[in-house]
């Protein structure tokens, strides 16, 4: 019995196998794209276009945080050819080896970034490109304006007691200290007084109710009236109001709000190179991203020709493309495993006191 | 607990490796060499990527002693589980007492089967209905308010209570469907004999069924605690932000930083407390026995 | 007192001999009588409980509103969604394929584990046992992580097979257990008896043990598929994009958009899942009587 169950058990890996390898032989001229799901590179529209336009046919792969991206380059080399990195994330990659530098002739659209961004520090190392600017949100909060009104114009609405049980927050340990610094009034990449940062945090877990994960989350929560004011991201707030119809105000306060970068990558030892170009040019392109944001809702793109072709109204050109907001705005810098280990475990004891 | 081979004698060993090999040599292959490359890499101070430098190191189990959090959680953790596996292990004798010994024929078997089902469905959407009931404004609060004659707002969503509730949800089956499994085999004609003898309902309960009934029962318990220490799914989407336990601080040394050696060190620590555990519980019921 | 019954071999094959169930006395209100009916309501609560999100997550399927508000308006349009998502069908097919295997695969690996471990005693046989925790214990995403480094390093990588290795692997040390505990109940002088006439150890495995441990071997089976069917943490780790399964598939929708179809989905799965136990408890009866 244990011999044909052998035999069974090896028949069956060799057949599986083989169709493995079959499969992968049949694609060679396939982009495989890394990101997270129904962040703008797996819209079926847009890849059927692309496929049209360049012959490219676009493989998806997902990932749920950022720490899960790295391990994927990490275990698979060869498998992606286009990566979407954080750019406060970009610095680890790159020093673990994960990145190959890009060689942006035959990208027209690259000119057309942003250049403050097109040559961030985070992305360009040394004259050479490690990541292609791609969208920029605001990490800030939403109220219900139905439930709070008037809007308030200050963070320490998240601590006002009138609303205690009905606050929401992502469990992230970097955005939350980054949340109590903004509250405190310091540099979120460069915090002196972590004390101040600490109770702040103890008083804002006990005004939550939970915390949210996912898009999907958050708008079940409002929905629902579990949540009348909560963290949120810029683009997901768009699309909240314009999508789902919820009456929700997204404000980015006088104290400032977190801002973020997210770019697309090479990882090194890519088999498609030619291939993720044309998809990174294609992501930027003003006719994808206008498309992109009036069916789906976007963050703002770092192509500037893109963000004028937008309808006048539209929020991440009405709101965010406005100066004075912008200048409220502090960018996230890369954060040390170290440090990053420190928030966490501060982060974890806060947690764990909550009664 | 020795009995008598039913074997010829000579070679026990052999004859048990070739009955148990294959399937140890399946669990070494999956699990036990990929948990030993865990289990490397919990003595590291950093797991090794191309141009990082690490050294040896016991650090990240002494953690475990300086950091009073993960003591703290350790222990919440250990409390859950026991909560949970002995209010599954009392809801279940009762039900799988009846599907062995007062029910019989054809709806047995259609209660047998309701029971397993709830294993068919997705344990993440069994949660979210979840949230359904349990939410003010969900069915729980619907119900009561309907009722009781004055208005009531029942919220037992994001608390303790939702997680436990959650929890025993998913694992009454195990107890129920074990505890099953002993008491089927317990020969009705032993019950008739003790009734005979002029015993009475509690007595034959409490020395003859339950004794029997035990293996299944401690089975049932088992394969409830310990996967439940370790739990991250319940207490994230039920416990909001009371859903801290070791399980999720894990789970963030994977998911929030790159710190696979404490998430290793933490897991092992764990495994090796439940072991513990189960030793001691086996050492207590062996003295029982006598 | 022993742990095993001590009937003969003939009383286990015929019809159980308490053909006296539980006749009332004459009183028509007898404690037992009202026990017996107080034991029915409880079994009926204690299947509501278990039915309750079930039931919620089914209405939810039906529900047009695609962030779960009440009030409730019916709807067809997410099975329609449904009739359309080819992944999410896919991935549910790929679900039910892989479970079948796994349960296949780990109860026969199983069953001939915890045999071995009835008939023998063997140095390092508590070593063994307690080498069926650290799967259970370990929460899913270290041992998911675990084995994805481990393949890859050795070659395996992700895919079905790897899958296969690893829900196989999970799902073993559940059958051990179960199927333990059932033979504990089993009264090892059969073997012996059967032994003494001339059966060969075949023969007493096949018309002898496995026969009376039938309830353990199917509850492990069904444990197995269940294992199999609702494990999304290892799968993720170790599916290839494109081809994941339907846990992974619902766990990654809920990060993106939870829609109801999803409820649909599982609603289905549950029905069918109901049809085809019908159908197999129809044929054979599994209570463990002839």
């Amino acid at each position: 019995m244990a011999l044909i169950d052998k035999v069974v058990k090896r028949a069956l890996t060799c057949v599986m196998a083989m169709a493995a390898l079959a499969s992968f032989a049949a694609h060679a001229e396939d982009v495989h794209v890394l990101n997270w799901k129904g962040y703008g590179t797996d819209e079926p529209w847009a890849l059927k276009e692309f496929e049209a336009r360049t012959g490219y046919h676009v493989v998806n792969d997902f990932f749920n945080s950022e720490q899960e991206m790295l391990t994927k380059l990490r275990t698979n080399p060869g498998a992606y050819d286009v990566v979407m990195v954080n750019s406060a994330f970009n610095q680890q990659a790159r020093e673990q080896n994960l990145l190959q530098p890009i060689d942006v002739n035959g990208m027209p659209n690259v000119a057309d970034l942003e250049p403050k961004m097109r040559h961030s520090h985070l992305l360009e190392i040394g004259g050479q490109n490690y990541g292609i600017p791609w969208v920029w949100g605001v990490t800030s909060f939403a109220v219900n304006d139905t439930k709070i009104h008037p809007v308030p114009d200050t963070i320490q609405a998240l601590w006002d007691p009138a609303y205690k049980g009905h606050v929401g927050m992502r469990d992230d340990a970097i955005e939350a200290v980054q949340f109590a610094a903004l509250a405190t009034g310091q540099n979120i990449n460069d915090i002196k007084n972590l004390d101040s940062v600490k109770s702040k945090l103890k008083a804002l877990t006990g005004q939550l109710k939970t915390f949210w994960s996912s898009e999907n989350d958050w708008n079940q929560y409002v929905a629902s009236g579990v949540f009348y004011i909560s963290t949120y991201w810029s683009g997901s707030a768009a699309r909240a109001r314009n999508k789902f119809n919820l009456p929700v105000t997204f404000v980015i306060p006088k104290e400032g709000a977190i801002g973020w970068l997210d770019s697309l990558s090479i990882p090194k030892g890519a088999h498609n190179v030619n291939g993720a170009k044309a998809f990174i040019n294609y992501m930027i392109d003003p006719g994808f991203y206008t498309q992109w944001d009036s069916r789906v809702g976007a963050p703002v793109s770092a192509n500037t020709k893109a963000v004028a072709a937008l309808p006048a109204a539209a929020f991440n050109r009405a709101v965010l493309a406005n100066p004075a907001v912008q200048s409220r705005i502090q960018f996230q810098e890369p954060i040390t495993d170290d440090k990053r280990r420190a928030y966490l475990q501060l982060w974890q004891e806060i947690k764990a006191q909550a009664d | 607990m020795k009995f008598a081979l039913s074997s010829p004698p000579g070679r026990p060993l052999v004859r048990a490796m070739t009955l148990a090999g294959p399937a140890y040599a399946w669990l070494l292959l999956a699990v036990f060499l990929p948990l030993s490359v865990m289990l490397f890499y919990s003595f590291m101070s950093d797991v090794p990527t191309s141009g990082g430098n690490w050294s040896l190191t016991f650090q990240n189990y002494l953690t475990f002693f300086d950091e009073p959090l993960y003591r703290k959680l350790m222990v919440r953790s250990l409390g859950l589980s026991a909560q949970v596996t002995l209010i599954c292990t009392v809801l279940g004798f009762p039900c799988a007492y009846m599907l062995a010994k007062v029910i019989r024929g054809r709806s047995r078997e259609a209660l047998f089967l309701l029971i397993i089902l709830p294993f068919w469905s997705n344990g993440l959407v069994r949660i979210f209905s979840w949230n359904m009931v349990l939410r003010s404004g969900g069915v729980v609060d619907w119900v009561l308010n309907h009722l009781w004659p004055w208005p009531v707002d029942t919220d037992l969503m994001f608390s303790y209570p939702a997680i436990v509730v959650g929890l025993v949800h998913s694992y009454l089956p195990y107890a129920v469907l074990t505890a099953y499994l002993s008491l089927q085999a317990i020969d009705d004609s032993l019950i008739e004999a003790a009734r005979s003898m002029g015993a009475g309902r509690l007595t034959i309960l409490r020395r003859l069924i339950l004794p029997l009934a035990m293996p299944g029962m401690l089975a049932g318990a088992v394969l409830t605690f310990v996967p439940v220490v370790g739990a991250f799914m319940e207490p994230r989407l039920l416990g909001g932000r009371k859903g801290t336990f070791i399980g999720t601080v894990i789970e963030d040394q994977f998911v929030a930083v790159f710190n696979w050696p404490l998430g290793a060190a933490l897991s092992f620590t764990l495994l090796a407390l439940v072991l513990a555990i189960l030793f001691i519980g086996m050492r207590l019921s062996r003295r029982n026995d006598k | 007192m022993k742990q095993h019954n001590t009937a003969g071999p003939l009383e286990l094959d015929s019809p159980t001999i308490s053909t006296a169930p539980h006749t009332p006395s004459r009183r028509p209100w007898s404690v037992g009588a009202a026990l017996g009916a107080i034991g029915y309501g409880y079994v009926v609560v204690v299947i509501g409980f278990l039915y309750l999100p079930i039931l919620v997550m089914a209405l939810m399927s039906a529900n047009a509103s695609p962030l779960y508000e009440l009030p409730f308006h019916f709807t067809i349009h997410w099975y329609q969604a449904l009739a359309d998502d080819g992944v999410l069908k896919a991935a549910a097919f790929r679900s039910i394929e892989i479970a079948l295997w796994t349960t296949l695969l780990s109860t026969i690996l199983g069953v001939m584990a915890s045999l071995a471990f009835f008939r023998y005693d063997f140095a390092g046989k508590r070593f063994l046992q307690a080498m069926l925790f650290p799967p259970m214990a370990i929460p899913w995403l270290i041992t998911g992580t675990a084995m994805l480094i481990f393949f890859f390093a050795i070659g395996i990588g992700r895919g079905l097979h790897a899958i296969l290795l690893g829900h196989v692997a999970l799902a073993l040390p559940y059958v051990i257990i179960v199927v333990g505990a059932r033979l504990r109940t089993f009264s090892p002088e059969l073997e012996l008896a059967a032994r003494s006439l001339g059966a060969s150890g075949w023969q007493i495995t096949w018309r002898v043990t496995l026969p009376a441990i039938a309830p353990g071997v199917v509850a492990g089976a069904l444990f197995a598929f269940a294992v199999s069917f609702d494990q999304f943490v290892v799968s993720y780790f170790l599916s290839d994009p494109g081809e994941t399964t339907l846990p992974v598939e619902i766990y990654s929708a809920i990060r993106k958009g939870f829609t109801p179809e999803i409820n649909a989905i599982s609603t289905i799965i549950i029905v069918v899942s109901m049809g085809t136990m019908l159908i197999v408890s129809r044929l054979y009866r599994f209570g463990g009587e002839q």
